[in-house]
């Protein structure tokens, strides 16, 4: 399995915080309202692992929501941002600062937790492309309601892949909601992050020293 | 390549049934299609050439400004959904703004810097649709929202209301009233008269309080047995006093006999606590309950059929 220093690890943690710190800003700025984001911990496991972890969070019979884009770059992957179904309803009624009674996202809601999902992926991706100094292409973000596992594989990616899992803390007035974004990365895309990843800190560990 | 091609694009862009825009890298106007000119009121020629938040300054600094500076120079396209951003460009339909769904999206040049597009659609008619939607929802709802034996709003209500008042009163930076009203003597009165009386009495100060509430945005709620609660959005503390004053002055005037009260009128009265937060200086919820719930307290130990702050 791939496993990362506890360097690559703290490296990583600390540039997605960045990343959901800017998407928590512009989050703020839309709403008028503080919103604040972290990420509390990363992970990289199977993709059949993924699914079943956040299976679990959801609970039984429980859908998923998730909105997702396609980057590609430096890194290939499929960056998609997920809560459970009833956590997604919580989000978006929160920002858009309305109550509605219905147990679904209707059509124009769909669209703003896109908007939530993509600037979010934006964000994250972004600060990944910055600090690699390597630019990236992204595609504008779907909506899919479904099981972990249909979500996980809506990318059309091989069962072989790995996610590489973020845990999100998303803090909104009184409210605290934990999500996920996903990045699945197939062999060589997981390679590529890697050597990225690895070329940031030694160009960080060399200023440092310099 | 046909010699048609170009100007059969160039026609086709103008001609599409949305809004199209594009910018060059440094963010100025390269094309603007029909359907633009035709909500804007500006002509193709009067903007080309001109930076596109010259054109529309009000995007400056917003959720804009930052998709298009993703687009040019981080290559990420954006959604800018008509639920978060209300209308960003000002383009009129039959006088009325036209609400928008946007997508502002990365476009490479042969031989230039990345320009992007800006695709503007009609979402005017989903919205008219949701809000019906969203009436009718909230229509059934009330029915399992309010109190059995009043008709008027139950706790649960309540707390919805509150909550979503308060967030509004935030946003908005507008005062918010509460008043909590009680009344006076009312277990003497229920072991006096007996609990059909004591019922019917509910009933009758809880309508002809309500009635009082002229604006939709008001609530008045049964907060527990013999108590009631209103919330009164956009109402600073003096109009609070009024219309407190108001209630205490009309639940007298119902006139019902009350034989065990400690006022002499011996007529059934209430007493009313009021808690306001001002526009400048949002308190939490509980404090704002609190605060009512003390200064009820304060009317009752002043003596009751009175109003305190």
């Amino acid at each position: 399995m791939f496993n990362l220093s506890e360097l690559e690890n703290d490296a990583l943690i600390e540039i997605f915080n960045i990343g959901v710190g800017q998407a928590a800003a512009s989050m703020s700025a839309i709403v008028n309202e503080a919103v604040r984001m972290s990420v509390p911990s990363i992970s990289f496991i199977p993709r059949a692992e993924a699914a079943r972890q956040l299976g679990k969070s959801a609970g039984l019979q429980e859908r998923i929501c998730g909105v997702s884009q396609h980057f590609a770059g430096a890194f290939e992957t499929e960056a998609i941002l997920m809560f459970p179904e009833d956590k997604s309803l919580e989000i978006v009624r929160l920002m858009v600062g309305e109550a509605v009674p219905l147990k679904e996202l209707t059509e124009m809601e769909q669209e703003a937790m896109c908007e939530i999902g993509n600037i979010m992926l934006n964000s994250c991706v972004g600060t990944l492309a910055n600090i690699f100094q390597h630019e990236l292409q992204g595609s504008l973000p779907q909506y899919h309601v479904g099981t972990s596992d249909q979500i996980l594989t809506a990318g059309g990616s091989q069962a072989a892949s790995v996610v590489l899992m973020l845990h999100i803390d998303f803090v909104l007035e009184r409210h605290q909601i934990h999500g996920y974004v996903a990045f699945v990365l197939d062999i060589s895309a997981l390679r590529d992050m890697k050597q990225q990843i690895n070329l940031y800190i030694a160009r960080a560990m060399g200023q440092g020293q310099g | 390549m046909s010699p048609l091609r170009l100007p059969l694009l160039e026609s086709v862009f103008r001609a599409v049934n949305l809004g199209a825009i594009v910018l060059d890298h440094e963010r100025r106007i390269v094309l603007w299609n029909s359907w633009m000119a035709r909500h804007s009121g500006l002509q193709g020629e009067q903007v080309a050439g001109q930076d596109f938040l010259a054109v529309c300054p009000q995007l400056r600094g917003g959720r804009m400004d930052t998709a298009i500076q993703y687009a040019l120079y981080h290559n990420f396209p954006s959604l800018l959904s008509q639920t978060l951003n209300k209308a960003p460009l000002p383009l009129y339909a039959r006088g009325v703004r036209i609400q928008q769904a946007v997508e502002v999206t990365p476009v490479a040049v042969a031989g230039a810097a990345r320009h992007c597009l800006i695709q503007v659609s009609d979402v005017s008619i989903a919205v008219g649709r949701e809000k019906l939607l969203r009436e009718q929802a909230m229509v059934l709802r009330s029915q399992t929202f309010s109190d059995g034996l009043t008709g008027i709003a139950n706790r649960r209500h309540f707390d919805v209301a509150m909550e979503k008042e308060h967030r509004r009163a935030k946003r908005s930076g507008t005062p918010l009233s509460l008043l909590m009203i009680d009344i006076d003597h009312f277990k003497p009165y229920n072991d006096h008269y007996g609990h059909q009386k004591g019922d019917q009495c509910l009933i009758r100060v809880a309508t002809a309080l309500a009635g009082l509430l002229k604006r939709p945005c008001d609530l008045m709620a049964r907060y527990g047995g013999e108590e009631f609660a209103t919330i009164l959005p956009e109402t600073g503390a003096e109009q609070a006093r009024l219309m407190a004053e108001a209630m205490r002055a009309r639940a007298q005037a119902l006139a019902i006999a009350h034989a065990r009260n400690s006022d002499p009128s011996r007529l059934v009265t209430v007493s009313i606590g009021i808690a306001t937060q001002p526009a400048d200086a949002p308190v939490a919820i509980e404090a704002l309950i609190g605060a009512a719930d003390r200064a009820l307290y304060q009317a009752k130990r002043n003596g009751r059929n009175r109003v305190a702050v």
